[in-house]
C-alpha cells in the first residue's frame, strides 16, 4: 500500500509517547526520529507535504529494527513496523536503492549455491588475511559504510554449508504419523550448520519422514528492506519449490523464516494464484518452538547441569506469539536451571542485514542485551533465530562474557529426539 | 540566524549532536499536545556545561530556545518558537546518587520517572510523584510542570518532594537552589522554578526527597452505574480522615478503549469506576479499606472488590496509565482539560463538562485524579477536521470557565504552556500577571527562554502608569494597624509617597528584628484576624494574616480538624508571622512544613495593589508559585493579608515513647527508624545535661489508633535492638505535641540557633557544636535534619565559626534574635551561593525596588554596601 492509503492508520498516533519505553534504538540515541512516534510523524509529514522524499529519510526509515516493541506498548496498536516497510518501499521507488542491496536480493538470495560460494569466499579469506586487505582497499564499502566493521561479526564462517553435508531430499524419521518439510533458512544453512543438524535430528524424532527442502531465501531481508518486489519473487520461487512435494507441515528452526513464511499471503494480491498457495503454506508452517517433545519424555535423560537463560527473537515473540513454548521446554529439562532474562524480548540489534548499515546502533542495542545476560549469571543463552544467535555470539565475545550462545534445539540432548512432539500439529 | 551560530553550537556539543535537517526539526515540532511549532535547530548537550554553552550561544545570536525531555508535555510547553533552538536533554540521563540515609536522590533531568522509581525500589524506597506518563515522562519535565500523579492525593506534588535544583539561567549562569536539607536559607527559588514550565531556567540536576516504601497496600475497584454516585463518593472518602494513596476515576468510554487495547479487568457495562488504594503500615489498612467499602456502598456503588494479587493490581494500573493512549481507538486525537475543582463540586463539574461537550457536538470521556478534584475530560476528535478542531477548543475554554467558577483552577498539573495562556485571566487579575512577569524578568529574562508561554502578554499594551492611590496616615508611635485590606493598601501608598519603609508585625511581635523609627514603621495585622472562608468537607480554610494560630486551631477543632503545625516557642504567633518565617516543629516529617500547607495567599505589594497567588486546591500549576516565594520571605516582598491553608482531620491517636542514651546510640537508632517502614511522625532528641553525653530521644506516631498501637510496638522493638531502653508509651496533646522540655522551648534565651543539615550529618554537627561552642539546650530533630539551640552570647567570631561549621556539614543556618518582651524574630538567613543571592536581589528589586518592605532583612536582599553586620 502507498503511504497515502495508510493515512488513517498513521493518523491514529496521538503522540502519547509510550513507544519510547521499549524501543532499543530510542534508548540508545534519545532522538525522536529513532522511535515510532517520530517515524510515524515523518510519514504523516510526507503525506501532508511538509517534507519531501530525500536522503535525510534514510536514517529514520532504515535504522528501525522492525522489532515491534513499539506496537506492543502502543494502546491503539499503530503497526509501525508495517508502516515502515511500506515507507521503505516507497523510498526505494522514489529516492532510489543501493546497488549492493539490489545485488544481494536478485543475484544472491535466489541462488543458494551462489550464496554458499560467496560465504565460502568470505570464510576462506577470513582464514587468510584477505579481509584486512580488502578493507584497506575500501572494497567492502560497496555494501555500505559499516560493512567492513560488521564483517567482524561473522567470525567463524564454516566451510561446509548444511545442505552440502545433507543433500536436499527425503530422510526417514524415528517417529510416526507426520511428514515434515524442513525449510532451511540461509542462516542455518550457511552460518550455523551445526545447529541445523541438531534441529534435523529433533525433527526426525517427531516425524515419519523429513524432507530437506531445496528452498531459497525466505525473502525476509528483502521484505524488511522494503523491496517488496524482490520479496515476492523469492516467495514465488519458494512456493513453486514447495508445491512439488507432499507434506503435513513445513517447519523452520529459524523464527525469522517461520514468521516470514506465515506472512507470505500479505505479499500477494488476492487475485494472484500465489495468494492461495501462500495461504495454504502459511497455515501449515510451524516454528520449531511449536514442536518440542513432551516434558515427561525427558525425564530419564542424563543430567548435564547448566544454568541457562533465553532471548526471545522478535520474530518469535511478537512475530508469532511464541513466548511460553521455549520457556516451558527449558524449565522442563532436567539438569537445566532456567533463569529469566531481564528485557528478554528486547531486540538484540542484529536483524539480518541491519548491522551491515547501522553498526553503531546495532552495537549499542547489543550492549544492553549482553549486560542483561550478564545479570542472570547463566552459562548459556538459548534462542531460536540464527541471526540472533550470531549477534549474541558476537556480543559475548566483544564484551568478553564467558557465556555460550546456542540454538534452543541444542538444549535437548540427542536421546530425547526420539520423543514425539508435545502438541498436536493439526 | 547568524552563520556563526551553527558552528558555535557544533563546537559546544559536537557536530553529530546538532540536527538541522527537515526530518529532524519535523520530529521536534510537536509534543503530546495539539500544538505545533517549527524549530530551526535541535541540539543534544551531554552535561550542564554544554547546556550553558549552548544557552550562551543562543543568547548571543538572539535565538529563542526551549528545553525538552521526551516531549510528553500536554499543554504545548515544549513547542519551539519559529526557527527556535530545541535543547533536548535526553543525554543527561543518569541517576547520580541515591542516599537512603538522607532520604534524598540526585538525578539528571533526562531520567524517566519510572527509571527512578525502579532504581529506588531496589533500595526499598520510592519517589512520591508518579504521573500516569511515568514510563516516558522525564524528571526534568516533572519539575517543569510540577507534575502530580495518582499518589499525590496522599503525598503531594513534585514541589513537595524536590529539595534543590541546579539549572542554567537564560544568561548562561548556573544556579544552585536548595540542597539536601529540608529547609534552606533565603527565598524559595526552588519552588518558583518548579512548575515554571521551562521559562525561568533549564534544570540540569535535581535533588529529590525519597521515602521508604510502605509496608503494605490494598487496591479496591468500585463499580458504579451512575457517574454522579462515583463522584459523590470521593469527597466522603477523603473527608473521613482516610488518606487514600490513590483515588482515580474512569468512565465508560475510556474503559472501553482500554479494554480493547489490553484486557485489564475493567467492566464494560458500568458507567464509572473508582480505583482506590490505601497504603502504609499493615495494621489498620484493613479497617480503612472496610470504611471505604462502606462509604462507596452508601453512595450506591454496584460492587467493590479488592485486587486479588500484585498481578491484578498491575493490570488495573496499566490500564489506567495507558488510558490517554488507548482513546486513540475511539478517535485519533483528544483535547484534555486539566481543571481542578474542590472535591465536593465533582458531581456538578462532571455534569457541566458533559453538557458542554454535548453542546459542541463532541464525544468525551473522563479519566482523572478524583481524589484531589483534578479532572481530565477528554474531548475526542480528528485534528484533520478543522471544524471539529475549532469546536473542541471552544469546549475546552468553556470547561475551564466552568471549573474556575466552581472555585477551582484552570490547570492542575499539565501546565499552562501555550494552550491555556489566555485562560490565565480566568484566575488572575492584570496586576497579578504583571507581578509574575516581573518575577520572570528577574530571572535574567530577555524573552529568549521559552517565550510566549505561561504568562499572557499585557492586555492593553505596556503597563499603564498607576493612578494616584488613596492614603491613610500612621498612628504616632505605633505605625499602622489597618482594619482591612483596603486600609493596608492605603498604608502602603502612604509609605510609598513619603519614601518611608514598613515592616510587618502582629501584636507587637515581628519576624524581623526591626524596631519602629521615623523611617521604618510598623504595619500590623492585629486587626486582620478573621476567618474568611472555612470549607470543612474540602479541608481548606482561608484566614486573615493576623489570626493567631491558637485561635485557628480552636475553630478547626470544632470540626475535628487541625492545621498540622507545632511551632513550639512560636505558637502564639499569627498565621502571617508563621508563614513569613516558615517556622514549625518535628511533625514536619509527616505533615510537611508551611510551604506544603499553604495553598494560596493574598498580599499587598510595594505599589499598594492587592495581589493573589495560588488558590484553594492543592493541584494548581497556573502561573509561577509566588505563594511559596512569599512563605519564609520574612515580610520583605509584601504584606500578607490572607492565607489559604490545607487542613486535615484530627489524628485519632498521638503517642510517643522516650529512651535515653549517648548521642551516638540515639543517632544510630534514629537513622534506623527513618529507613524503616514504621513511618514515625516525629523523631527528636533533647540534650539532658550540658556536662554529660546524655540525650533523650522521643519518637512519636500519629493517626488511626489501630495503626499507631502497632507502630509504637515496632518503634519500641527497634529502639531495644539499638541498645536503648524505651519507657512507657504515652499520649500527648495533638496541639502541642510531646513535652520536649527542657529543650529549646524556654523563652529566656536571647538568641537561638537553627541549623538545617542533611539527615546523616546532624549527629556530628551536634557533637561539634557542643564541644567547640559550648551550646546548651540543644534539640535535634532527626526526622528533618534540624538542630535548635539556645545561646546567651554570641561574638562575631563565634558566629562565623558556627556558620562555617554548619556549612562544612552541607547545611545552612539561621540565628534567631529574641527582642526583650518579644517571643521571636529572626535575624539572618543567607545563602552563600552567589548566583542565587544575586537572583534573590533581583527578585526583591523587581517586586520592591524602593525597598519599602522590611528594608533591613538581610537575606542578601540588600545591596552590598548596605549589608547588615552580624
Amino acid at each position: 500500500m502507498t503511504l497515502t492509503e495508510l493515512y488513517d492508520e498513521i493518523a491514529r498516533c496521538n503522540r502519547c509517547g509510550f513507544c519510547q519505553v521499549a524501543c532499543p534504538i530510542f534508548r540508545s540515541t534519545g532522538h525522536e526520529a529513532g522511535v515510532a512516534r517520530g517515524r510515524v510523524a515523518l510519514l504523516r509529514a510526507l503525506i501532508e507535504k511538509r517534507i519531501d522524499w530525500s536522503n535525510d529519510l534514510e536514517e529514520p526509515l532504515f535504522a528501525c529494527l522492525l522489532c515491534g516493541s513499539c506496537t506492543a506498548n502502543c494502546f491503539p496498536k499503530v503497526a509501525t513496523a508495517d508502516l515502515i516497510i511500506a515507507a521503505r518501499q516507497e523510498y526505494l521507488d522514489t529516492v532510489g536503492r543501493s546497488g549492493a542491496h539490489r545485488l544481494l536480493f536478485t543475484r544472491l538470495l535466489p541462488y543458494p549455491e551462489r550464496l554458499r560460494l560467496a560465504a565460502k569466499t568470505v570464510a576462506l579469506s577470513q582464514k587468510s588475511r584477505l579481509p584486512k586487505l580488502a578493507r584497506a582497499l575500501g572494497l567492502l564499502r560497496i555494501f555500505g559504510r559499516d560493512f567492513p566493521r560488521s564483517l567482524d561479526i561473522l567470525d567463524d564462517f564454516p566451510l561446509r554449508a548444511f545442505r552440502e553435508r545433507f543433500e536436499p531430499g527425503i530422510l526417514p524419521g524415528y517417529g510416526h504419523g507426520l511428514s515434515i518439510a524442513y525449510f532451511v533458512g540461509c542462516g542455518q544453512d550457511i552460518m550455523v550448520p551445526d545447529s541445523a543438524e541438531r534441529s534435523l535430528d529433533l525433527l526426525r524424532g517427531q516425524a515419519e519422514t523429513v524432507r530437506i527442502l531445496p528452498n531459497v531465501c525466505c525473502g525476509l531481508p528483502a521484505r524488511a528492506y522494503g523491496d517488496l518486489r524482490a520479496a515476492r519473487d523469492l516467495a514465488r520461487q519458494n512456493l513453486e519449490i514447495l508445491f512439488r512435494y507432499e507434506f503435513d507441515v513445513v517447519v523452520s528452526d529459524c523464527s525469522s523464516c517461520a514468521s516470514c513464511l506465515k506472512k507470505y499471503p500479505e505479499l500477494f494480491e488476492p487475485g494472484d494464484p500465489g495468494h492461495s498457495m501462500a495461504t495454504y503454506l502459511a497455515e501449515r508452517t510451524r516454528d520449531i518452538l511449536q514442536l518440542f517433545p513432551e516434558a515427561e519424555r525427558l525425564e530419564d535423560l542424563p543430567d548435564a547441569r547448566r544454568t541457562a537463560t533465553y532471548h526471545d527473537p522478535c520474530h518469535a515473540s511478537r512475530g508469532q506469539g511464541l513466548v511460553k513454548e521455549p520457556r516451558k521446554l527449558l524449565k522442563s529439562l532436567p539438569g537445566l536451571e532456567y533463569r529469566e532474562l531481564p528485557e528478554a524480548d528486547w531486540c538484540c540489534g542484529g536483524p539480518g542485514s541491519y548491522a551491515l548499515g547501522h553498526y553503531d546502533l546495532s552495537r549499542s542495542v547489543l550492549e544492553r542485551k549482553i549486560a542483561n545476560i550478564e545479570k542472570t549469571g547463566a552459562e548459556v543463552v538459548y534462542t531460536s533465530c540464527p541471526a540472533c544467535l550470531i549477534q549474541l555470539r558476537y556480543g559475548l565475545k566483544l564484551f568478553s562474557l564467558p557465556v555460550q550462545a546456542e540454538h534452543i534445539a541444542q538444549a535437548i540432548p540427542a536421546a530425547a529426539s526420539a520423543a514425539p512432539a508435545a502438541q498436536s500439529l493439526y | 540566524m547568524p552563520e556563526t551560530f551553527l558552528s558555535e553550537l557544533q563546537t559546544a556539543v559536537g557536530k553529530q549532536n546538532v540536527a538541522t535537517a527537515a526530518t529532524d526539526t519535523e520530529v521536534y515540532a510537536y509534543d503530546a499536545s495539539l500544538a505545533r511549532g517549527s524549530p530551526g535547530i535541535v541540539v543534544f548537550p551531554a552535561d550542564t556545561g554544554e547546556v550553558a554553552a549552548v544557552v550562551r550561544a543562543a543568547r548571543r545570536a538572539q535565538v529563542p530556545f526551549v528545553p525538552r525531555g521526551f516531549g510528553t508535555n500536554l499543554s504545548g510547553g515544549s513547542i519551539s518558537a519559529p526557527d527556535g533552538l530545541v535543547i533536548c536533554l535526553s543525554r543527561l540521563n543518569r541517576i547520580l546518587a541515591i542516599n537512603p540515609k538522607r532520604r534524598t536522590a540526585l538525578v539528571q533531568p533526562g531520567v524517566t520517572n519510572l527509571e527512578l522509581q525502579n532504581a529506588l525500589a531496589k533500595e526499598g524506597f520510592f519517589y512520591a510523584p508518579d504521573p500516569a506518563s511515568q514510563k516516558v515522562a522525564t524528571l526534568g519535565g516533572n519539575v517543569g510542570e510540577n507534575s502530580g500523579g495518582p499518589r499525590c492525593v496522599k503525598y503531594g506534588v513534585t514541589k513537595n518532594h524536590v529539595l534543590g535544583l541546579q539549572c542554567v539561567l537564560e544568561d548562561g549562569d548556573i544556579l544552585q537552589t536548595g540542597g539536601e536539607t529540608f529547609d534552606f536559607a533565603g527565598l524559595d527559588l526552588t519552588a518558583v522554578l518548579i512548575g515554571s514550565e521551562g521559562t525561568l531556567g533549564i534544570v540540569t540536576e535535581a535533588i529529590v526527597k525519597i521515602l521508604p516504601l510502605p509496608e503494605s497496600l490494598v487496591t479496591l475497584l468500585a463499580v458504579y452505574d451512575d457517574v454522579s454516585h462515583a463522584a459523590s463518593s470521593v469527597a466522603q472518602i477523603t473527608g473521613g480522615g482516610i488518606q487514600p494513596s490513590a483515588l482515580e476515576m474512569m468512565d465508560a468510554p475510556v474503559m472501553r478503549a482500554v479494554e480493547e487495547s489490553y484486557p485489564c479487568g475493567y467492566p464494560l457495562d458500568a458507567a464509572a469506576v473508582l480505583i482506590i488504594e490505601v497504603e502504609g503500615p499493615l495494621a489498620g489498612l484493613r479497617t480503612q479499606a472496610d470504611r471505604i467499602k462502606e462509604i462507596c456502598r452508601l453512595n450506591g456503588c454496584r460492587s467493590i472488590d479488592e485486587a486479588r494479587d500484585a498481578e491484578q493490581r498491575d493490570q488495573l494500573w496499566a490500564g489506567r496509565r495507558g488510558a490517554f493512549g488507548a482513546v486513540a481507538r475511539l478517535a485519533p486525537n483528544y483535547l484534555v482539560a486539566d481543571c481542578t475543582v474542590p472535591r465536593t463540586e465533582l458531581p456538578r463539574a462532571l455534569a457541566q463538562v458533559a453538557d458542554i461537550a454535548g453542546e459542541h457536538g463532541l464525544e468525551h470521556g473522563n479519566v482523572f485524579h478524583a481524589g484531589d478534584g483534578n479532572l481530565h475530560p477528554l474531548l475526542f476528535f480528528d485534528s484533520r477536521d478543522t471544524d471539529q478542531l475549532a469546536r473542541v477548543k471552544q469546549a475546552g475554554w468553556k470547561i475551564m470557565e466552568a471549573c474556575a467558577a466552581l472555585g477551582g483552577t484552570i490547570t492542575g498539573e499539565h501546565g499552562v504552556g501555550l494552550e491555556k495562556l489566555e485562560a490565565m485571566r480566568m484566575v488572575f487579575s492584570e496586576e497579578d500577571l504583571a507581578v509574575q512577569r516581573a518575577v520572570r524578568n528577574a530571572f535574567a529574562g530577555k524573552g529568549l527562554l521559552n517565550p510566549g508561554k505561561v504568562i499572557p502578554e499585557p492586555a492593553n499594551g505596556p503597563a499603564q502608569a498607576s493612578a494616584a492611590k488613596p492614603e491613610i496616615e500612621p498612628t504616632e508611635g505605633t505605625g499602622f494597624a489597618p482594619m482591612d485590606a483596603i486600609e493596608a493598601c492605603q498604608a502602603v501608598s502612604w509609605a510609598h509617597s513619603q519614601g518611608k519603609s514598613l515592616f510587618p508585625c502582629c501584636s507587637g511581635s515581628s519576624v524581623t528584628s526591626l524596631q519602629q523609627t521615623d523611617q521604618v514603621l510598623q504595619l500590623s495585622s492585629t486587626n486582620l484576624s478573621g476567618i474568611v472562608d472555612y470549607d470543612p468537607p474540602n479541608q481548606v480554610i482561608t484566614v486573615q494574616a493576623g489570626l493567631k494560630l491558637e485561635s485557628l486551631q480552636k475553630t478547626l477543632g470544632q470540626h475535628c480538624q487541625w492545621l498540622p503545625l507545632r511551632p513550639g516557642r512560636f505558637s502564639s504567633s499569627s498565621l502571617g508571622g508563621l508563614v513569613a518565617s516558615n517556622d514549625g516543629g518535628p511533625e514536619r516529617l509527616r505533615y510537611g512544613s508551611l510551604r506544603d500547607l499553604v495553598l494560596g495567599m493574598s498580599w499587598i505589594d510595594a505599589h499598594g495593589s492587592q495581589l493573589r497567588a495560588g488558590g484553594r486546591v492543592l493541584k494548581n500549576v497556573a502561573g509561577y508559585d509566588l505563594t511559596r516565594l512569599m512563605v519564609g520571605s520574612a515580610g520583605s516582598l509584601g504584606f500578607i493579608t490572607q492565607v489559604t491553608l490545607k487542613v486535615t482531620a484530627l489524628p485519632e491517636a498521638t503517642r510517643s515513647v522516650n529512651a535515653e542514651g549517648s548521642l551516638e546510640t540515639i543517632a544510630a537508632a534514629s537513622s534506623r527508624l527513618l529507613i524503616s517502614r514504621l513511618e514515625p511522625t516525629l523523631v527528636v532528641a533533647i540534650q539532658m545535661s550540658s556536662s554529660t553525653d546524655l540525650w533523650r530521644l522521643t519518637v512519636g506516631a500519629e493517626g488511626f489508633t489501630e495503626t499507631v498501637d502497632v507502630q509504637m510496638d515496632g518503634i519500641k522493638e527497634l529502639l531495644e535492638q539499638s541498645g536503648l531502653q524505651p519507657g512507657e508509651v504515652c499520649e500527648y496533646p495533638y496541639l502541642t505535641g510531646p513535652d520536649l522540655s527542657p529543650g529549646n522551648s524556654c523563652p529566656d534565651r536571647s538568641r537561638g540557633l537553627r541549623a538545617d543539615v542533611p539527615l546523616d550529618r546532624l549527629a556530628d554537627l551536634a557533637a561539634r557544636v557542643r564541644r567547640e561552642l559550648e551550646l546548651t539546650d540543644i534539640e535535634l530533630d532527626f526526622g528533618c535534619g534540624r538542630l535548635l539551640a539556645g545561646l546567651d552570647h554570641l561574638t562575631q567570631e563565634q558566629s562565623q565559626s558556627l556558620e562555617s561549621l554548619v556549612r562544612s556539614h552541607e547545611g545552612c543556618m539561621r540565628l534567631v534574635e529574641a527582642l526583650p518582651g518579644s517571643p521571636a524574630s529572626f535575624a539572618r538567613s543567607e545563602t552563600d551561593e552567589a548566583t542565587a543571592k544575586a537572583l534573590m536581589r533581583r527578585i526583591k528589586q523587581a517586586l520592591d525596588s524602593d525597598r519599602l518592605f522590611a528594608p533591613e532583612v538581610p537575606f542578601g536582599l540588600a545591596s552590598t554596601h548596605d549589608e547588615v553586620p552580624a
